[in-house]
């Protein structure tokens, strides 16, 4: 008989602490307790138009945003990116003495597509077996995974087991939130080989679109909008036991400039508006006598940094990209206050780490070394790395070498090149010869991801509440670890001069072993450890992160904007319109 | 005649290949692919990039990706778009219709508006009305169409006469036929005069002009004495000659018809062929670089042609060979 070694149901130990907790799940589905009333149509701007329906194949937002409409899946994750049981109303994890790890899932009964099909174990079982974990359908999803792919089993119609050989923490989160398709219409496809022709955008104006989210697409014109229509088999309901959603439908308008979107928005043509930092404070002040809801929902996931090249061409530059003391002195002559009242009109914080202050469960600022702008401190850092400076004040590295580099970004990003104007202004006084330079985003990605020749980059990266999301920049083996590809990993790099320091090794050691741990205490003191990594050692050097700034029409209802959660997205089936 | 055209015709194959290869190459010299976008992006997977490295044929070399691209255009298929993963013919035909009737209303809103006005102005020359429009036109020559479109938006927002963007209301598939019309008219009118208006302004100059030499000319005061009357003078004998210069512009312009008005179509979210282009050659998305590139060239050279046949119809001096 096989011996179960912890047999937990996290939904029922932790929901009583689901407001306290960070790890919190909740026992209710999003929704549950809202209350509304029917009718009114949503119009959302969106920059371009969808490329695909099929999940499998959407690689981009506009695609995704549609797919979130009407695909729905096991989990969900609310606008703190805490768990919401979903299809699944409930589940189980079993870790084998094997080091195998089991889930069993639970879910709903009754529910059903919204062509009025059935909704079984069956539709979730070929999702994940022959779909997301079919090799001959390769998607970012098995990545995921890498080695240690779920298999799943039918126990009965509302019943199934998904097996992983090797433990991994994010097993709930990733497996419970894959989006389940229809079997009934999509096994044909899977079987013919021809699955990435499964619901091409095609598919919509052909009403072939079935789903079990609470809205489906039914009309496209290109590079105009996407209208959605309530599902009405939609299985949710509300406080007061009403079907939702509450909203008619949802229009999608394309509108592919930023400037654009705002005269709409102001002309009450769409119903929400992301504003840039920039015009904030016009739309604020313009908010009461429009009917305007205006906020700021804290600081975004994507980072913005700068960083070295380790193994840059030049053997003379590797070495001062290489010490320690170097760039710890441009962390010190950055001046972050001023990127952000020029930049940001103010509405940024400072980046001190790798984990964005939006992922609440995991950052951590006590750990965080901060280097505040001060030249006198960056000098005696230089100092510190045996550097020193000639009669004309130019800086010069222990073998007398004039430290000049070229600082990259691409060109185009008005916050990266702001950015790189103040650095480089202060290095200058630092006495380095710096030559920045915006080029084309597609030569800079050549430069950095294929053949290695630059020397420094401003740049910035998405993010995302789980640091795990990034071991493709933190393994050392990772194919984005720019500042210092592994040899095996990039062929510019030479072996014989390939060095790594031991804190790299420890953040390897990091990203490999957090996800075999399912003690969520344990993974945040790893991440705390990662945090105090990156700092300390300054691999790359964070600068200013923008905060999310929303603005909405005061007709919509029971939106509340974060970081995480958007606009409105995470709970659009509780949002209703005044009509 | 026929035969003229023929040879026009004839000619333009190897122009077309010679276009398609310096397109190509050009492309091709441009740093990175397709695949850059994503190359930066945490969540991709290298195994992911090379699969779709060799799926999209990009592991070749650029010659043998031309000879490819070549021997399908032959068979009548332009490839597949990267990003929409769709066929190109399909999403250009798509958008062929917007660009007709907003490339066909910026034509007549310039043409019939530059030649009427120009007209007035030649005949009003020096006078109050003739030095007004004329500081009309030349500031439309120098205002910049994208600055004009985005002047043209902010007062349609603050005044709410007419919609921001787009070609068509979301409400679009549920009204009548007569509602349609009407809709797609209000969408119409301010990207066809920010795009428009330059056009609109030097043709107005130039039928001006033209219009002016020929009155100074020595038939024309000999018609004059004759005692032929002015109305006759002007549009029977000086304004035909007068406008044989213009065709030849008129053959440019039709040239432009399907070449897209990249910019004003991106302000407006005209659903036209210009941003479809735009956006892959952002995107390095080649195939339908490549299309656009032999549509535009075929457009320009049959643009010649017609403007070549007008010009033979009305100044019976050009004759065909």
């Amino acid at each position: 008989m096989r011996k179960l070694l912890v047999a937990l149901s996290l939904v029922l130990a932790l929901a009583l602490f689901a407001e306290l907790s960070p790890f919190a799940q909740f026992e209710t589905y999003i929704g549950a307790d809202a209350t509304g009333q029917y009718g009114g149509t949503l119009v959302v701007p969106t920059l371009s138009g969808p490329r695909t329906c099929n999940d499998v194949v959407a690689q981009e937002t506009s695609s995704t945003d549609v797919i979130g409409r009407f695909m729905a899946s096991m989990i969900e994750l609310d606008n703190h990116a805490r768990i919401h049981p979903a299809l699944a109303e409930r589940w189980e994890i079993k870790q084998n003495e094997d080091g195998s790890m089991e889930i069993v899932w639970y879910l709903r009964k009754g529910i059903k597509w919204s062509d009025g099909t059935p909704f079984t174990a069956d539709d979730v079982v070929f999702t994940i077996n022959d779909v997301y974990f079919n090799p001959d359908i390769p998607n970012d999803m098995q990545d995921l995974f890498a080695d240690n792919w779920p298999v799943a089993e039918k126990i009965d119609d509302y019943t199934l087991k998904t097996t992983l050989k090797k433990t991994y923490r994010l097993a709930i989160r990733y497996i419970g939130g894959i989006p389940i398709f229809p079997k009934h219409l999509a096994e044909s496809y899977v079987k013919e080989g021809k699955f990435k022709e499964f619901w091409t955008v095609d598919a919509i104006n052909n009403g072939e679109i079935v789903g079990l989210g609470p809205f489906i697409p039914v009309e496209y014109v290109p590079d105009q909008y996407v209208r959605f229509v309530r599902n009405p088999y939609y299985w949710k309901h509300d406080k007061d036991g009403k079907q939702l959603p509450y909203l008619d439908g949802i229009i999608f308008k394309i509108i592919p400039t930023q400037d654009a979107q705002r005269l709409a928005f102001e002309n009450g043509e769409v119903d929400v508006y992301g504003p840039r930092g920039t015009e904030y404070a016009e739309i604020k002040a313009m908010a009461e006598e429009k009917g305007w809801v205006v906020g700021v929902g804290g600081p975004n996931f994507g980072t913005t940094f700068v960083t070295f090249n380790w193994n840059t061409p030049d053997p003379v530059k590797r070495k001062w990209f290489r010490n320690e003391f170097f760039r710890k002195a441009v962390a010190y002559a950055i001046d972050k206050q001023s990127m952000i009242d020029t930049l940001y009109n103010g509405l940024a914080v400072e980046q001190w780490g790798p984990i964005s202050q939006a992922a609440t469960v995991y950052y951590d600022e006590s750990v965080l070394r901060k280097y505040p702008y001060n030249l006198d401190l960056a000098r005696t850092m230089l100092k510190l790395g045996g550097f020193k400076w000639d009669e004309n004040g130019q800086l010069l590295d222990g073998e007398g070498n004039p430290v000049k580099f070229i600082l990259l970004t691409n060109a185009g990003n008005q916050v990266r090149e702001g950015m790189g104007n103040i650095i480089t202004e202060a290095l200058k006084k630092l006495g380095m010869d710096v030559t920045f330079a915006p080029i084309d985003f597609n030569t800079l990605v050549q430069k950095l991801v294929v053949n290695g020749d630059w020397e420094a980059v401003i740049i910035g990266l998405t993010g995302s509440d789980e640091p795990q999301g990034g071991a493709n920049v933190w393994r050392i083996k990772g194919a984005l670890h720019f500042w210092n590809y592994h040899p095996e990993v990039k062929d510019f790099v030479d072996p014989n001069d390939y060095y790594s320091p031991d804190w790299e090794k420890e953040i390897d050691r990091i990203f490999e072993e957090n996800v075999k741990i399912l003690d969520q205490e344990k993974v945040v003191d790893m991440f705390r450890e990662f945090q105090r990594l990156v700092s300390e050692h300054l691999p790359l050097i964070y600068t200013t992160q923008q905060l999310y700034l929303y603005a909405y029409s005061n007709k919509l209802h029971n939106l509340d904007p974060t970081a995480f959660g958007g606009m409105w997205g995470w709970n659009q089936e509780c949002i209703w319109k005044e009509q | 005649m026929l035969k003229y055209i023929a040879r026009r015709l004839i000619i333009m194959i190897p122009e077309l290949l010679i276009i398609s290869f310096i397109v190509f190459v050009i492309m091709q010299a441009a740093p990175g692919d397709f695949l850059d976008m994503y190359r930066l992006d945490p969540s991709v997977s290298q195994q992911f990039l090379q699969k779709m490295e060799k799926e999209l044929g990009l592991d070749k070399p650029w010659i043998v990706q031309y000879g490819i691209w070549l021997k399908n255009v032959l068979k009548g298929d332009f490839g597949y778009s990267f990003y929409y993963r769709r066929p190109v013919s399909t999403l250009i035909w798509e958008r062929v219709f917007a660009t007709v009737i907003l490339s066909v209303s910026s034509l007549a809103f310039q043409w019939i508006l530059g030649i009427i006005v120009g007209v007035f102005s030649a005949l009003k020359k020096y006078s109050i009305w003739d030095k007004i429009l004329t500081v009309v036109a030349f500031s439309g020559i120098a205002l910049p169409g994208f600055f004009l479109a985005i002047l043209l938006l902010f007062i349609a927002a603050k005044t709410g006469w007419f919609p921001i963007a787009g070609m068509v209301s979301v409400n679009h598939s549920q009204m009548s036929t007569w509602e349609r019309f009407k809709d797609i008219a209000s969408h119409l009118v301010l990207p066809t005069i920010a795009l428009g208006f330059g056009g609109f302004a030097s043709l107005m100059r130039y039928m001006r002009g033209s219009l002016l030499d020929v009155l100074n000319e020595d038939y024309v005061e000999f018609a004059r004495a004759k005692g032929m009357p002015e109305r006759v003078v002007i549009y029977k004998h000086a304004l035909r000659n007068a406008i044989n210069p213009m065709i030849t512009f008129l053959g440019f312009s039709i040239s432009s018809v399907l070449g897209g008005a990249v910019i004003i179509e991106n302000i407006f979210a005209w659903p036209g062929m210009g941003r479809l282009i735009y956006q892959a050659l952002l995107q390095q998305d080649i195939y339908i670089v490549m299309a656009s590139a032999v549509i535009s060239a075929v457009m320009l050279v049959i643009g010649n042609l017609v403007a070549d046949i007008l010009l033979a119809a009305v100044d019976p001096r050009v004759r065909f060979e």
